[in-house]
């Protein structure tokens, strides 16, 4: 019985009677000696983490709503891989958990639970998919592997992202197919609980392939744990909800809103560390807006707009991810680029400098991604290395991040995994 | 947890064989009645908001089948739009859909709420347990499982159907189906795309069906009551006529025909229900509008008699802008054999636009929910023939759309 599992029983039997004071003390009488162990790998693992590789089991990628090389795809779930910050060492990936499109992962604040989206059950593509999911795994801290607790529905379809308040209390998914996003309570047990929000975007905007619908791409808290930014790629429109975490409730519609340039198509944002700033990512044009982030009346102003498309680039930009690095110096972008519909462009991370005083960037480089379609990429935790997630190339690339300058230079290293499309990062044995 | 799952069992067996003993002298007693209204609104058109509304909320009168003596109603639950109401199968506990929170129309409507309430056996007033996301918008119909353990709406605004669990307390728990139907039907002015309009359990509770105004498709689902969830049957959908438009579906008592009410055509398509199989097959479009009528039907309700011998549609007629009806409730006669059905009449509903009917579980009364006039009438049945009869009570409700019965414990 792992550490984790004694927890779960823990927080499940927490009443009176005689019976469950004898499991109590069993279970305590274990926990402890789990927990002894437990420190003394932490000693000997110091800096090392799990890192999760979310994937696409039944197809290789989504262009115009229509799933590509379905079948082509070797994943069977979520991968868990060992990584030494202080090294840049990673173990073998290894599956640790079995599910279906697993596309987007994220991890409760205090490293116990796992919850992963599956974005499209049949691998149908957004337009023609009934219902999309959403699992609670526990963490064993020893192997890493996730335990299944529960799955309920998301709410919504082709469910493309998950994140977490800062509670921990809540998860919140951007439903892209349905275009809509959904709230639901986390239990003490770390289970999936009932829905306490929904929102249905309505509306459109002005590119009729994919603009003629809205399409949330993703949710995401404000520092302070009282708004909600929502990126709605087919509104292209920024959406502010106010966030109540007493009842997981998304404020009432007609929210404010910020736009981005027409077409634009919203997909990623993320705040800077300090929470000044917020920077948004445009899928279809490639444009990052920088805005001022005001936390007392939660309003987003325009301050720069900046083109990551270099202005001799004739092609499809499709771009993916954004992080600001943690010491809130330099942000990181990707792009999957493409010349024509049959052609491929190199893909590119683009590493901008944040000015300090007003948020703005300036660009560093453009990087390559060591690989084919970067969906994801992510800094890990201690700031020292960006990894790569290239979904056509099946290949996770770490990359050295000079810390004064923020470029990337290659390590040499990566790890194989099938259509890798999310990572996340957990401290092992904290 | 095997001995809380016991308990929860024990519990809700309890409550099941509790609430018989006092349904029984009920049937001989009172009953209330609640009726859901639109509070923002008169009524739809062309998908938007018109006209205004001066209730407040959900509704209560009491009801003597004996004599057929009805209390004005009451507000029993103040509440935004509560548009349909559904009761629990222990008649303690009343499910409310708030279809449009901000009436806004279908397109527009961001969020749709379902609200679960115990009902004071006394005074018939309701309170609130607790009020959930139902995960869809301009959510225009619910309906419980045969266990009570699961309420089932249909999310007319998103084109979805979700289902979430009653926990042993009657409030609302986890979502455990979320169903998008996908496509679009010939109309374009309602057509546009999916549109679930009701959704119900068989008589077995094995399986669900679906009313998809938009698809001209009536879906049918596995319904799993051990989980909760959905999974599309084979076939998934039997289809009705092109621009028809499926709105409310209703089995016979026995399990053996369903009855499908289409808004638009005005057919009702009756249908023989294999339950092993899960499948539905035409037996015969019955026309409920007369033959010289040119303009559209807009059907809306449609109910089976207690004695299985009679079949109610009402029709929200509609002849061309500012030319209303004439509205009538259609009563048909059913063919115990081939559950065909025969007209027997059409008759007036006492009033303008009878989007909802109910028949009280006596089977002696039918109460007509005219939503436009504001009022509703209550006829009395003939148990032979099945017609209709006006009786002098003629309630004054504003937007009356939805009733139900629930037994009043004397």
């Amino acid at each position: 019985m792992s550490q984790q599992k004694c927890r779960y029983r823990l927080a499940l039997r927490r009443s009176a009677t005689c019976m469950r004071l004898i499991r109590f003390a069993l279970c305590l009488a274990i926990a402890c000696g789990l927990s002894l162990a437990g420190v003394q790998a932490a000693r000997a693992q110091g800096g090392d983490y799990f890192m999760y590789v979310g994937t696409y089991t039944g197809f290789k990628w989504v262009h115009h709503s229509r799933p590509y090389g379905r079948g082509e795809s070797h994943s069977q779930g979520i991968y868990v891989s060992r990584f030494r910050a202080t090294t840049g060492e990673f173990s073998e990936p290894v599956l640790a958990a079995e599910m279906i499109n697993p596309s987007f992962l994220t991890v409760s604040p205090d490293h116990r639970f796992l919850y992963a989206v599956s974005e499209d059950p049949l691998s149908v593509g957004p337009p023609l998919d009934h219902s999309s999911y959403v699992s609670a795994f526990a963490i064993d801290s020893a192997s890493g592997k996730l335990r299944p607790l529960n799955t309920v529905p998301a709410s919504g379809t082709s469910t493309c992202f998950i994140s977490m308040d800062k509670t921990g209390k809540y998860v919140m998914m951007a439903n892209f197919g349905s275009g809509s996003v959904s709230v639901i309570r986390v239990r003490e047990d770390g289970s999936l609980g009932e829905l306490t929000s929904f929102i249905q975007d309505v509306g459109s905007s002005v590119d009729p392939r994919i603009q003629f619908e809205p399409h949330p791409h993703s949710i995401v808290v404000s520092p302070d744990n009282r708004y909600a930014i929502v990126s709605d790629l087919g509104l292209d429109k920024v959406l502010i909800f106010h966030f109540d975490v007493q009842t997981g409730r998304l404020s009432p519609p007609d929210p404010p809103f910020a736009t981005v340039y027409p077409g634009g198509g919203p997909r990623h944002f993320a705040f800077d560390p300090s929470g000044r700033f917020g920077y948004q990512l445009s899928e279809m044009s490639g444009i990052v807006d920088v805005f001022a982030w005001d936390s007392s009346k939660g309003s987003l102003s325009e301050r720069q707009r900046v083109q990551t498309v270099p202005h001799d680039f004739f092609g499809g930009n499709h771009s993916a991810e954004i992080e600001v690095h943690p010491n809130g110096k330099f942000l990181y972008e990707s792009n999957r680029r493409t010349k024509s519909e049959e052609e491929r462009a190199p893909d590119t991370i683009g590493v901008y400098s944040v000015d300090p005083q007003t948020g703005m960037l300036t660009p560093v480089e453009q990087s390559l991604t060591g690989g084919v379609m970067p969906r994801f990429f992510t800094i890990d935790p201690t700031g020292g290395y960006l990894l790569a997630a290239n979904q056509i190339s099946n290949n996770v690339v770490l990359y050295k991040i000079d810390p004064s300058t923020g470029r990337l230079s290659t390590t040499g290293r990566e790890i194989k995994v099938d259509t890798p499309v999310c990572l996340k990062f957990v401290p092992v044995s904290h | 947890m095997r001995f809380k799952r016991c308990f929860a069992l024990f519990a809700f067996w309890a409550a099941l064989s509790v609430s018989p003993a006092w349904c029984a002298p009920a049937a001989s007693g009172e009953y209330f009645v609640y009726f859901g209204t639109y509070t923002g609104f008169t009524y739809m058109l062309e998908g938007l908001p018109a006209g205004g509304s001066r209730s407040k909320g959900i509704y209560v009168s009491r009801f003597q089948p004996a004599t057929g003596k009805v209390s004005p109603p009451e507000l029993a639950a103040e509440m935004v739009n509560p548009a349909f109401l559904a009761v629990h199968p222990n008649q303690r506990f009343l499910y409310v859909a708030t279809e449009d929170p901000l009436s806004r129309g279908p397109n527009f409507d961001h969020e749709s709420y379902v609200s679960a309430f115990s009902i004071d056996p006394s005074s018939g007033r309701l309170h609130l347990l607790n009020t959930l996301p139902t995960g869809g918008t301009s959510t225009c119909y619910l309906s419980i499982d045969k266990t009570g353990r699961y309420v089932l709406m249909a999310n007319f605004g998103s084109s979805s159907v979700t289902v979430l669990r009653i926990k042993d307390d009657g409030s609302l728990g986890e979502q455990t189906a979320f169903m998008k139907h996908v496509g679009k039907g010939k109309d374009p002015s309602f057509q546009s795309k999916a549109h679930p309009h009701s959704i119900d359990v068989s008589p077995d509770n094995h399986h669900a069906v679906v009313s998809d105004l938009g698809v001209d498709k009536v879906f049918v689902y596995r319904f799993d009551a051990a989980t909760g969830a959905l999974s599309p049957d084979n076939p998934p959908f039997v289809d009705a006529d092109p621009g028809s438009g499926p709105r409310h579906f209703v089995f016979d008592g026995a399990g053996r025909f369903g009855y499908s009410l289409q808004e638009m055509s005005g057919f009702v398509s009756v249908l023989a229900w294999d339950p092993e199989k899960g499948t539905l097959t035409k037996v015969q479009d019955a026309k409920t509008l007369a033959p010289d009528f040119a303009g559209s039907s807009d059907s809306a309700e449609i109910a089976i008699h207690p004695n299985g011998k009679f079949l109610y549609e009402s029709n929200r007629r509609f002849r061309g802008p500012n030319l209303w009806g004439p509205d009538t409730i259609g009563v048909f006669s059913i063919d115990p054999e081939k559950g065909t059905l025969i007209e027997v009449e059409q008759v007036a509903p006492g009033g303008t636009m009878p989007r909802s009917f109910a028949i009280d579980p006596t089977g002696a009364y039918l109460f007509s929910a005219n939503q436009v006039s504001g009022n509703v009438v209550v006829f009395r049945i003939d148990g032979n023939s099945g017609r209709l009869t006006p009786t002098s009570t003629d309630l004054k409700l504003d937007v009356p759309v939805s009733i139900v019965f629930v037994p009043a414990p004397k």
